[in-house]
């Protein structure tokens, strides 16, 4: 289906917020500002941007926990500040603190009464839910006695408990090992497949580039590009990466590579696209085999890098390419 | 049941457990009944007296001990929510922010009348226990102290949505204080002449009189407390928890949850 004939189940125009900063001589920050997106039904579509790029706070303006400066939204149909629509979504705030006194049991209990559920349906729900966030073993413990890990996966059975059509993800990955990511990605690409629409924020660039349909880029309050991956980033196809057999890396011909690189017995070259079939000339010239041949696109951290230039290379978390930012 | 009410019934039933699980509501509990006992001992220390120090102390210990509850867990129950985030799940649901308010109230004024309850059962049963027999007039003292409580714990809340939860206990004590003592403020034209009418008036108008809800001395003593005093009493009570609880849901409604 074409993303025009999809239904919108969010929809925001011109959204903004600014906080207050100082106490004497107060100012505004702005946080976000002119927010116009779209979410289409079934989608996933990850918001990403470095630090204080207005990532929590849309989150929060759209759960109403903030209210916008300017702005207005329509969330599965129903306006912004209406109550409807949302028994009908879930929400996972960023690292939460669910109360350390009860039970996940009894938490997620709470959180069903509040959807008007049965006493019947809450303990059903709340069982299935518990199997499926892997924690049914330690449904009976109070949570002051979980690792952060342990509470996002309630966090997370939470925002499920009403079985919504939308549910918005404040860096659902944040705090898990990897057992726990996978458990996760794999939670949300079930959703997907259930038909459900997930926003979720996150700074793990490759978590975005596994599960996402269409990425949004936040950078200092402003939405810098929606679109899918393929938008994103088939465009730039950056060169073909040659693995060879059988030849030496002083092949006549081979210069035209971008790079030669012995790899044990192998060679792995790096060719510009228009060069590729020089290259591959040159290797079976000098009798040897040419094993694959693979287009390099660029990642999405590659194209944040890039888009967001030194600012955001500057939050890079350490010397090596690592994917993360801190947190938005 | 409509669906505001059995989600604030929710809310209520969550802070009732959140409160009970709280060790400083049992050490409080302790207390109390221990100062009854000594009520006790005091009352063997004194001719005829006996069964009145018991009552009086009795009763002062569910006011004082009730009255501790009511502003220490009272401040906390937004506030620490805030703090915490915990509430930030909740609110994204079909919960409003004003039935959270309410349904934090109630769950404490329950968890004050479960107390409250246990503390006059004590009392009874030391009476009955040492001969001096059950006087259910007691509860003519004790339901205008739980009336009182109310009020307290609604300026708590109020406070909490205002400031941090140490500024708002102090600020929830300094109203007790006052309250308690708003007859000398009445009065005070008669002790410094020089203060306008009008500044006195004021002040007794923004400040809750507490001792309206002070029965302690006339049950003690045996005297009748009327139902059109009580019903008074209630209406008084009603009228400032609804204005105290108003205010505090309207700072709370306008907070933005950064």
């Amino acid at each position: 289906m074409s993303e025009a004939a999809r239904e919108t189940v969010l929809v925001t125009r011109g959204l903004s917020k600014s906080y207050r900063t100082g106490h004497i001589v107060q100012g505004r920050r702005p946080a976000l500002e002119d927010l116009d997106l779209t979410l289409l039904r079934g989608e996933i579509l990850g918001y990403v941007g470095p630090n204080g790029s207005g990532k929590t706070t849309t989150l929060k303006l759209i759960t109403g926990l903030l209210r916008p400066d300017r702005g207005d939204a329509t969330v599965l149909g129903e306006p912004l500040a209406s109550r409807a629509w949302r028994s009908r979504a879930g929400y996972l705030p960023e690292n939460p603190y669910l109360y350390d006194y009860l039970t996940p049991s009894e938490y997620l209990d709470y959180v069903g009464r509040l959807f008007g559920l049965a006493r019947e349906k809450r303990r059903a729900r709340s069982r299935e839910l518990l199997a499926l966030v892997g924690l049914e073993a330690s449904a009976g413990l109070p949570m002051r006695r979980f690792s952060k890990g342990m509470l996002q996966r309630v966090g997370l059975a939470q925002a499920l408990v009403n079985d919504p059509e939308l549910l918005f993800l404040d860096e659902p990955m944040s705090g898990l090992d990897p057992i726990g990511r996978r458990l996760v990605r794999d939670l949300i690409l079930g959703l997907r497949k259930a038909g459900k629409t997930v926003l979720f924020s996150t700074h793990i660039l490759s978590d975005a580039e596994t599960l996402c349909d269409r990425v949004a880029v936040l950078r200092a309050g402003r939405l810098v590009r929606v679109g899918s991956l393929s938008e994103l980033l088939s465009l730039h196809v950056t060169h073909m990466e040659v693995l060879a057999a059988g030849v030496a890396s002083n092949a006549p011909g081979l210069e035209a590579a971008l790079h030669v690189e012995p790899v044990g017995e192998r060679l792995r070259l790096e060719v510009e696209e228009r060069a590729l079939g020089r290259v591959v000339y040159a290797i079976e010239a000098a009798r040897g085999r040419v094993l694959s041949v693979q287009p390099v696109r660029r990642t999405l951290e590659d194209y944040f890098f890039e888009e967001m230039g030194a600012a955001a290379a500057g939050e890079r978390a350490g010397p090596s390419r690592v994917g993360e930012w801190g947190e938005g | 049941m409509g669906g505001g009410l059995s989600r604030t019934l929710a809310v209520a039933a969550n802070t009732f457990r959140e409160t009970v699980r709280e060790r400083v509501l049992y050490n409080l509990l302790f207390f109390a009944m221990l100062m009854t006992l000594g009520g006790l001992l005091l009352g063997h220390l004194s001719i005829r007296q006996d069964e009145k120090i018991l009552k009086d102390i009795g009763l002062a210990a569910m006011d004082l001990f009730g009255t501790l509850i009511a502003v220490f867990i009272g401040t906390g129950l937004v506030s620490k929510e805030i703090e915490r985030r915990s509430l930030y799940p909740l609110l994204a649901k079909p919960l409003t922010r004003g039935e959270f308010f309410l349904g934090k109230f109630a769950g404490l004024a329950t968890t004050l009348l479960v107390n409250l309850s246990a503390m006059l059962a004590g009392l009874l049963l030391t009476l009955g226990v040492t001969g001096r027999g059950v006087d259910a007039a007691l509860l003519t003292a004790v339901y205008p102290t739980f009336l009182g409580l109310l009020l307290v714990v609604a300026f708590a809340m109020l406070f909490s949505t205002l400031t941090s939860s140490t500024l708002a206990a102090v600020l929830t004590v300094g109203v007790v204080v006052v309250g308690r003592f708003a007859d000398v403020i009445r009065g005070m034209r008669e002790v410094l002449p020089g203060v306008p009418q009008q500044l006195v008036q004021a002040l007794f108008s923004v400040v809750p009189n507490l001792a309206n809800f002070d029965f302690k001395n006339r049950v003690a003593y045996g005297e009748a407390v009327s139902g059109d005093v009580l019903a008074w009493v209630t209406v008084y009570a009603a009228a400032w928890t609804a204005l105290v609880l108003g205010l505090g849901l309207a700072s709370f409604r306008s907070k933005d949850f950064q």
